[in-house]
């Protein structure tokens, strides 16, 4: 046998030659047809209207419509309503997001702790149940229940109680409605807000807990360093997809606001519908105007986002 | 990355036209402002020749709440009998479709509808109904026909018995561009006789505003309230303050025209402050229910005749005549004072104070009836409407029928027949007498008869309500007692409360000032109702005192209040 080593040779490259297009498009036509109705849909439920855009750099009142250039956006600028409808926006639906997924997280853990099975579900099921009621409803009860009148739960409990002698306003004080729309928002929301921190829970591998156990690790370190980090990345990932839509924030807030607390509740969703509404002869161009700033800032929010879950998790969100 | 960038680029985009498309399909862009009211010369169509015949085959109306024949209590039946009618007046066929709007957003779908359609379109309308206030607002606008002409020359002139409310809706340069085939009516003071007789009190003791502040301040304990409505001062709705007529008294929270016929705006006068006031006592006396501030009108009256009076109020300033009987017969179906029958509410006349100063209950600027200019420049189609729909409505026999009784046979008759009608009432509470007539048991209560009607052959009366066989139909769109020119053919429903109720009005009303209009209230008057609503509140609740919500209001308004005044009177 000879020593001399033999060299592989590579595998010669096969050149494929790319199709033309027309061949290409002539052998897949039965899935362009079958892509068809839903092009079709896409362009005129979603494409079509995207030429009322337009209307931003126009008066446009009743049938009377001309060109203004960027006079609507100089206004919308100039109207401390608006910012504050702004402001209000960003603020509402950032801290209704980290209240929701931080008190979401905390009954979540804890429920998987709980070691009595029928309490567990008993206590799930209690909580999803707001989740399905319309937020119609659900300010019909609260108002009911808040009413400053004799018919009102809370105020007469109250009074009843000799804590209070006057009844209280709650939704019509300023000081009191962001509380009461986070409480509320929070009754509804935070048990559905559960399910996805369950499911990570329920991933977690059960010997690592063995092995905290056996490490002498007491219950409070397990959920600590165990627990806790397993759910982390969920976290953050809940906290980024949520943060893309903070400005699209309208039927919570729309359901419980009144014209005295405007300034602590009105967000740029219930500003347009206001101005869009209520008004006796609407200035479309206006609201639409306002319509297409909100939509920059939730795209540019959305960039942002993505960005970040590209860092966080590896990829984006689009 | 620069794929992704577009894409996002036009979801943001895409989520912009959501708002933007809803106006997409509109009529043609102009550079030129051709319908703007600060701009536009209206068109007088009224001086166009239309000699030629126009022959309209169909009507496109657009109607709000007060239609009371609405698709579920015989609608059909009143458009089917109405075409038939019309048809054999005009000598040709005609189709009648109506759009009977949510009463609650009308202005607004109004708005929308006059702004995205076009007419002929099918669903542009071609006749509608309008409040004073919507009225002043688009008769700048060049969307309405002038029907001056056809109103003097209209039929019905010869039998109009009140002349003053058509013509108070003519322009200051002789125009018209809205029909009121009735007066507006307005609001009393509804008492309840139980809590009265309870309080050792007749409405005779009540003359002032002290009477009336004690008389309320004697049942109110928390749990009870003197008075309910829907908003301390309905800010929105002219004539603003006939909700709360008592603690408004002299003022009026919004432009108008002083004794002098110089406009002036209302929120900023004193008497504002002193109205704020009173309500702001009343609100801290417990004599206001705190519900008034959110309710709307729907929710003030059924609280108000709610079978837990535990929770209810003594007063309820409410629309006169037939609504006297509504609330009476809701109390009934309650089982509120049953014992009481049609004296379960009386009437108080105003007060000493309301009288001093407007001298009467407010009668509102009557809602009017408006044909659609469709800007041809010939008046031939817009003629054909008013005579197929105005001329009719008001010609004192068969069409007119159907527009203040109903479709017969569905809302009214003159066969003869029997009908009875049955309520609900609680076991423990039925007398043995009802016990005799129970049709059906259920949760404690029995349906028991209530009344028993029975009508000769010719005699014309009211049927059950196609929605609901236990009340009695009260009347369709034209109420038979404020309408301008009466029905010649002897059709009168004599109920004795809603003749009471009107009579009652009538003696004790005056005009409400009338609505203004100019571009530059049209523009703001959103924001400053809705300004004035939460100072007004504020001030009531006792936030801020009554000078400083006018205050507030001066420091943001003055100048543009300013403005408005001077275009008010410039208009003079």
């Amino acid at each position: 046998m000879s020593g001399k080593s033999k060299t592989i040779e590579p595998a010669p490259t096969v050149q494929v030659r790319k199709k033309p297009l027309k061949v290409r498009i002539r052998h897949s036509m039965g899935f362009y047809f079958m892509a068809l109705p839903v092009i079709i849909f896409v362009v005129l439920i979603y494409y079509w209207p995207m030429l009322g855009i337009r209307y931003a750099f126009f008066s446009y009142k009743l049938r009377s419509i001309h060109w203004v250039g960027l006079e609507n956006f100089r206004m919308m600028f100039s109207q401390k309503e608006f910012w504050q409808a702004f402001i209000n926006t960003l603020w509402l639906s950032t801290f209704k997001l980290v209240l929701n997924t931080f008190a979401a997280v905390v009954i979540a853990i804890f429920l998987n702790e709980a070691i009595n099975l029928i309490f567990k579900k008993v206590i799930q099921t209690v909580i999803y149940l707001p989740h399905f009621m319309s937020y119609a409803v659900v300010a019909a009860i609260f108002s009911l229940f808040l009413s400053p009148s004799s018919t009102g739960f809370v105020n007469e409990t109250l009074k009843s109680w000799g804590w209070i002698s006057q009844s209280i306003d709650f939704l019509h004080e300023k000081s009191m409605w962001q509380p009461i729309f986070f409480a509320i928002n929070l009754w509804k929301e935070v048990g559905w807000g559960t399910v996805i921190f369950f499911a990570t829970l329920s991933g977690i591998n059960p010997e690592l807990y063995e092995a905290a156990k056996i490490d002498g690790a007491t219950r409070l370190q397990r959920m600590r360093y165990v627990t806790f980090p397993a759910l982390s990345s969920t976290i953050i990932i809940v906290l980024i997809l949520n943060l893309a839509k903070v400005l699209n924030m309208f039927e919570p807030v729309f359901v419980l606001y009144n014209s005295r607390v405007y300034d602590v509740s009105d967000v740029i969703s219930t500003f347009i519908y206001r101005k869009t509404f209520l008004q006796p002869i609407p200035d479309y161009g206006y609201t639409t105007a306002v319509g297409l700033f909100k939509s920059v800032v939730g795209g540019a929010l959305m960039l942002g986002c993505n960005a970040l879950s590209k860092k966080v998790r590896g990829r984006g969100i689009i | 990355m620069k794929k992704k960038m577009v894409s996002v680029l036009l979801v943001g985009a895409m989520a912009a036209s959501l708002l933007a498309g809803c106006g997409s399909g509109t009529g043609d862009e102009t550079t030129a402002d051709s319908t703007d009211s600060s701009t536009t010369t209206t068109t007088d169509s009224s001086s166009t020749s239309s000699d030629e015949p126009y022959d309209l085959e169909d009507l496109y109306i657009t109607v709000d709440g007060t239609l009371t024949a609405t698709v579920d209590s015989g609608q059909k039946e009143f458009e089917e009998q109405w075409e038939k009618a019309v048809s054999e007046k005009l000598g040709h066929p005609i189709d009648l479709h109506i759009t009977q709007l949510d009463h609650s957003d009308y202005a607004g779908t109004v708005s929308r509808t006059l702004t995205t359609g076009t007419p002929g379109d099918g669903q542009y309308p071609d006749a509608l109904i309008m409040s004073a206030t919507m009225l002043r607002q688009y008769q700048t606008t060049g969307m309405l026909w002038n029907l001056k002409d056809a109103f003097d020359n209209a039929e019905f002139q010869s039998r109009i018995t009140l002349p003053k409310v058509n013509e108070g809706l003519q322009t200051t340069d002789g125009k018209q561009y809205g029909f009121a085939p009735t007066y507006g009516n307005g609001c009393v003071t509804y008492i309840k006789q139980s809590w009265l007789t309870k309080a050792g009190k007749t409405v005779d003791d009540i003359k002032t505003f002290d009477d009336y502040y004690n008389l309320l301040k004697s049942v109110s304990d928390g749990k009870t309230y003197g008075v309910i409505a829907a908003g301390y001062g309905k800010l929105d709705e002219a004539p603003y303050i006939n909700y709360m007529p008592e603690w408004w008294q002299g003022a009026y929270p919004s432009f108008y025209q002083n004794k002098d016929g110089e406009w002036v705006d209302g929120f900023m006068e004193d008497a504002t402050v002193e109205a704020l006031k009173r309500l702001n006592q009343g609100y801290k006396d417990g004599i206001i229910d705190p519900d008034t501030e959110e309710a709307g009108t729907k929710q003030a009256r059924e609280k108000f005749f709610s079978n837990d009076q535990s929770t209810s109020e003594m007063a309820f300033t409410y629309w006169a005549g037939t609504w006297l009987r509504t609330l009476t017969n809701n109390m009934d179906k309650n089982q509120v004072d049953t014992d009481l029958g049609d004296d379960r509410l009386v009437m108080l006349p105003p007060i000493q104070e309301i009288k001093d100063t407007w001298g009467g209950y407010l009668n509102r600027e009557a809602p009017v009836w408006v044909i659609t200019d469709d800007g041809d420049g010939n008046d031939a189609r817009e003629q054909a409407i008013f005579d197929a729909l105005f001329e009719t409505m008001l010609d004192g026999d068969k069409v007119q029928t159907l527009w203040t009784y109903g479709a017969e046979d569905v809302h009214w008759s003159t066969k003869a027949e029997s009908f009875d009608t049955y309520k609900w009432v609680e076991d423990d509470k039925l007398t043995d007498e009802q016990k005799a007539t129970v049709k059906e048991a259920k949760d404690g209560k029995s349906l028991v008869l209530d009344k028993h009607y029975d009508y000769a052959d010719g005699e014309f009366h009211l049927k059950p309500s196609p929605n609901d066989p236990n009340t009695l139909w009260k009347k369709n769109h034209l109420d038979p007692v404020l309408v301008i020119a009466p029905l010649t053919n002897g059709y009168a429903d004599d109920d004795a409360l809603v003749t009471k109720g009107n009579e009652f009005f009538t003696e004790n009303c005056v005009d409400a000032p009338a609505a203004a209009s100019c571009d530059t209230l049209t523009n703001v008057e959103a924001d400053m109702v809705s300004d004035k609503t939460t100072w007004m509140n504020e001030a009531v609740t006792g936030q801020i005192t009554a000078e400083e919500a006018v205050q507030q209001y001066k420091d943001k308004y003055a100048d543009t209040s300013a403005q408005i005044i001077s275009e008010l009177n410039a208009q003079k």
